[in-house]
C-alpha cells in the first residue's frame, strides 16, 4: 500500500504552499515514510522551481525523489484555496504529495502514479475528490479508480 | 484524422502522464485517432512505430527532455513544453494540422560540422591539450607552408637566397614568419588549454627553447605540457597575500615558469628530445621502399579507422610534426592523401553502385566528394555509422593503400591541410593524384559490393 486512511488529510489548515508541505511531510514522517523531513522539503521545492506541480484545475502534485524518503507514497489531502504559484493562476485546493526514494529501482509504484495522473485529469473524478466528506470516502474512491493501490 | 503524440517531463513521475491523458481526452472529443508514447519514470511506454508515423495526419510533442526527433521528419509537428498541453490539448492538436512539415534541416555538410563541434568538446585531459594546441598551430603552418611553396615556385629551390626578391620575401613571411612561429603557438597553447592564460606566455617561450636547442615537434609537445602543469603547480602552491595577487600573473607566473621550464630544457631534458627528434626526423627522411610503404599503409589505416577521432588525429599531429624541418614531407603527404580518400571514395560508390544506398545517402554522396576533396575525414562518418561492419574496412582498405602509394612514389606536401586547394604544394602531383583514385576506388569498389541492396519500400497507398 502506498497510501492508507492515515495518509488521507481533509481540510488541512494552512495558509502557504509551505505550510501545506511542512504538514503533510510531518504526517508522512510519523507514519514511517520520511526519515529526514527537512531534506525531503528541500527536495520537493526544487522540483516546483523548475515548474509549478499546480497542473491546473485546482490540483497540485508536489513530488520529489530524495534520499529522505524510505519507501514510496503518497498523500492527499484537500486544503482551502492556496496559491501555489500555478500555470494558469488559479489557487488550489486538491493536493497529492508523492514520495520516491532516491535509489528505487522498483516501478509498480511508478505505474500507479502514471495512472493516478491520468486519472486526475478527468473531471468527475476530481468532482468526486471533492465531494469526499471523511477519509474512508476518499479511499474508497481511490480504491474503487482501480489504480492498484 | 490521426494524431500521434510524444510526452515527457524531467521527474517522469506525474505530467508525462497527465499530459498523455489530456491530449488522449482532447483527440478523442474531436472524434480522432491517437496514440500517445510516454516517456517517463517507466521508460518509454506505447512506443511509436515507423509505420504510425507514416499514416499519422500530425503529430504533438509535449516534452521537456530531448526526445528521438529523426523519425518526425516530413512530419506536420508542433513542440511545446509538457505544461501547456494539460492545459491547451485541443488547441495544439488544431496547430499541429496546420502546422508546416518538421524536418531536421540538415544536410551532410551541417551533419558533418556538428560532428566536428560534437567530438572537440568531447575531448578530454591530455587529448584535449595536444588538439587544442594543434588546432591553433595549423593556420601558421598553412599560411607559413604556402608562402613557402610559392617562394620554391617563383624562384626554384635556392632563388630565396638572393635578398631582395620576391622568392625571399615569401621566404620570409613563411619559413620566419609562419614557420618560426608555429612551435612555440603550439606549446603555448597546449600550456593555454591546461593553465588558461597564465600558461600562454610560459607555454611559447618553452616552445622557442625548444626550438633554439631543435629540439622540434617533439619538444614543443614536452614543453607546452611541462609549462602547463608548472603554471599550474605556481597557482596552487605559491601562496601571496592579498594586496599582492595582482602581481601573480603579470610577474610571478611569467618569470618563475619560463626559468623553470627554459632552464629544464638547456640543461636537463632538451639533449635527449633533441636527440630523439633528429632520430625520428633522419628515419622518417632515410625511409624507402618497403618501410615507407608500411609506414605510409598505417597512417593510411589511421587515418580511415575512426574518420577524424582520436586516432586519426594521432596520425595528422605526427604528419604536422614532420613538417617542422621546412621542406616537403612524405609522411604529411601520405595523411593528406589518406584522409582524403574514404569521403571520396564513398562518393563515389553512391555514383556507382546507386542500388546500394538510399536516396538520401546518394545526396550525401555528393557533398561527400567535396568534403573528401577538402580532405574533410569527417564527411564518411554518416555512412559508417549506417553501416559500419561494412563501410569501415572498405575506406580502411582504401586510405591505406593510397598511404602506401604516396610512400612509395615519394610524393611531399608542405603544408598540413587544404585538399585540392595545396594540390601546387605537393611534389610528384601526378602519382600523388594516382595514388588517391586507386585508394578512392578501392573503397567505392568494396563499399558497393559489400554493402546490401537497400530494400525496395513498398509504394505509398493511393490516397482514398
Amino acid at each position: 500500500m502506498i497510501i492508507n486512511e492515515n495518509l488521507v488529510k481533509l481540510n488541512l489548515e494552512a495558509s502557504s504552499r509551505e505550510e501545506v508541505l511542512k504538514k503533510l511531510t510531518k504526517v508522512a514522517s510519523e507514519n514511517g515514510k520520511v526519515n529526514d523531513e527537512n531534506t525531503y522539503i528541500e527536495a520537493i521545492l526544487k522540483r516546483e522551481e523548475e515548474f509549478s506541480t499546480a497542473v491546473g484545475f485546482g490540483v497540485a502534485i508536489p513530488h520529489g525523489k530524495s534520499d529522505a524518503v524510505k519507501e514510496p507514497f503518497f498523500m492527499f489531502s484537500t486544503v482551502d484555496s492556496i496559491d501555489w504559484k500555478s500555470m494558469d493562476g488559479d489557487p488550489v485546493d486538491l493536493v497529492f504529495l508523492i514520495g520516491v526514494p532516491a535509489n528505487d529501482a522498483g516501478s509498480t509504484h511508478l505505474k500507479i502514479l502514471a495512472a493516478l495522473s491520468r486519472k486526475l485529469m478527468k473531471e468527475e473524478f476530481r468532482d468526486s475528490l471533492r465531494s469526499a466528506r471523511t477519509e474512508k470516502d476518499i479511499m474508497d474512491l481511490l480504491e474503487a479508480s482501480e489504480l492498484g493501490l | 484524422m490521426k494524431i500521434l503524440a510524444v510526452t515527457s517531463c524531467p521527474t517522469g513521475i506525474a505530467h508525462t502522464y497527465m499530459a498523455a491523458e489530456a491530449l488522449e481526452q482532447a483527440a478523442k472529443k474531436k472524434g480522432y485517432e491517437v496514440k500517445i508514447e510516454t516517456r517517463g519514470s517507466v521508460g518509454v511506454e506505447n512506443e511509436l512505430t515507423a509505420e504510425e508515423i507514416e499514416d499519422a495526419d500530425a503529430i504533438v510533442l509535449a516534452i521537456d527532455t530531448a526526445v528521438p526527433m529523426e523519425r518526425f521528419e516530413g512530419k506536420k509537428l508542433v513542440t511545446v513544453g509538457v505544461a501547456d498541453a494539460l492545459q491547451k490539448s485541443s488547441e495544439l492538436i488544431e496547430q499541429a494540422l496546420k502546422a508546416s512539415p518538421y524536418t531536421t534541416g540538415k544536410n551532410l555538410a551541417d551533419e558533418v560540422s556538428d560532428l566536428k563541434t560534437k567530438r572537440s568538446s568531447e575531448r578530454k585531459g591530455p587529448y584535449k591539450h595536444l588538439m587544442n594546441g594543434v588546432s591553433f598551430m595549423i593556420p601558421f603552418v598553412v599560411a607559413g607552408g604556402i608562402a613557402i611553396a610559392l617562394s620554391f615556385l617563383i624562384g626554384g629551390y635556392i632563388g630565396f637566397q638572393e635578398e631582395g626578391t620576391l622568392a625571399a620575401y615569401l621566404m620570409g613571411i613563411g619559413g620566419t614568419g609562419g614557420f618560426g612561429l608555429m612551435i612555440p603557438i603550439l606549446a603555448g597553447y597546449i600550456a593555454y588549454s591546461i593553465a588558461d592564460r597564465p600558461g600562454l606566455a610560459v607555454g611559447m617561450i618553452g616552445g622557442s627553447v625548444a626550438t633554439q636547442i631543435n629540439a622540434g615537434f617533439l619538444g614543443a609537445i614536452i614543453a607546452g605540457f611541462m609549462a602547463g602543469y608548472v603554471v599550474e603547480a605556481i597557482k596552487k602552491y605559491i601562496k601571496l597575500p592579498k594586496t599582492l595577487q595582482g602581481i601573480m600573473p603579470v610577474l610571478i607566473i611569467p618569470v618563475f615558469g619560463s626559468l623553470i621550464v627554459g632552464l629544464s630544457f638547456f640543461y636537463v631534458i632538451g639533449g635527449p628530445v633533441a636527440a630523439l627528434n633528429t632520430a625520428m626526423n633522419n628515419f622518417l627522411t632515410g625511409m624507402e621502399g618497403s618501410s615507407a610503404a608500411v609506414l605510409g599503409l598505417i597512417i593510411g589505416l589511421m587515418m580511415a579507422f575512426d574518420m577524424g577521432g582520436p586516432v586519426n588525429k594521432a596520425a595528422y599531429a605526427f604528419g604536422t610534426g614532420t613538417l617542422v624541418a621546412g621542406t616537403g614531407s612524405a609522411v604529411m603527404a601520405a595523411v593528406m592523401a589518406a584522409g582524403m580518400v574514404p569521403p571520396i571514395g564513398l562518393g563515389l560508390a553512391t555514383i556507382l553502385f546507386k542500388n546500394k544506398f538510399t536516396t538520401a545517402e546518394r545526396e550525401s554522396g555528393k557533398s561527400a566528394l567535396v568534403l573528401g576533396m577538402s580532405f574533410i575525414t569527417e564527411g564518411a562518418i554518416p555512412f559508417a555509422a549506417a553501416d559500419p561492419i561494412r563501410v569501415i574496412p572498405s575506406i580502411m582498405a582504401g586510405a591505406g593503400i593510397t598511404g602506401a602509394m604516396s610512400m612509395i612514389f615519394n610524393a611531399t606536401l608542405s603544408v598540413p591541410h587544404g585538399g585540392i586547394f595545396v594540390f601546387f604544394a605537393v611534389e610528384n602531383i601526378g602519382m600523388y593524384l594516382v595514388s588517391i583514385l586507386i585508394g578512392s576506388f578501392i573503397t567505392a569498389v568494396m563499399a558497393g559490393t559489400l554493402k546490401k541492396p537497400v530494400e525496395i519500400v513498398q509504394p505509398v497507398k493511393a490516397a482514398q
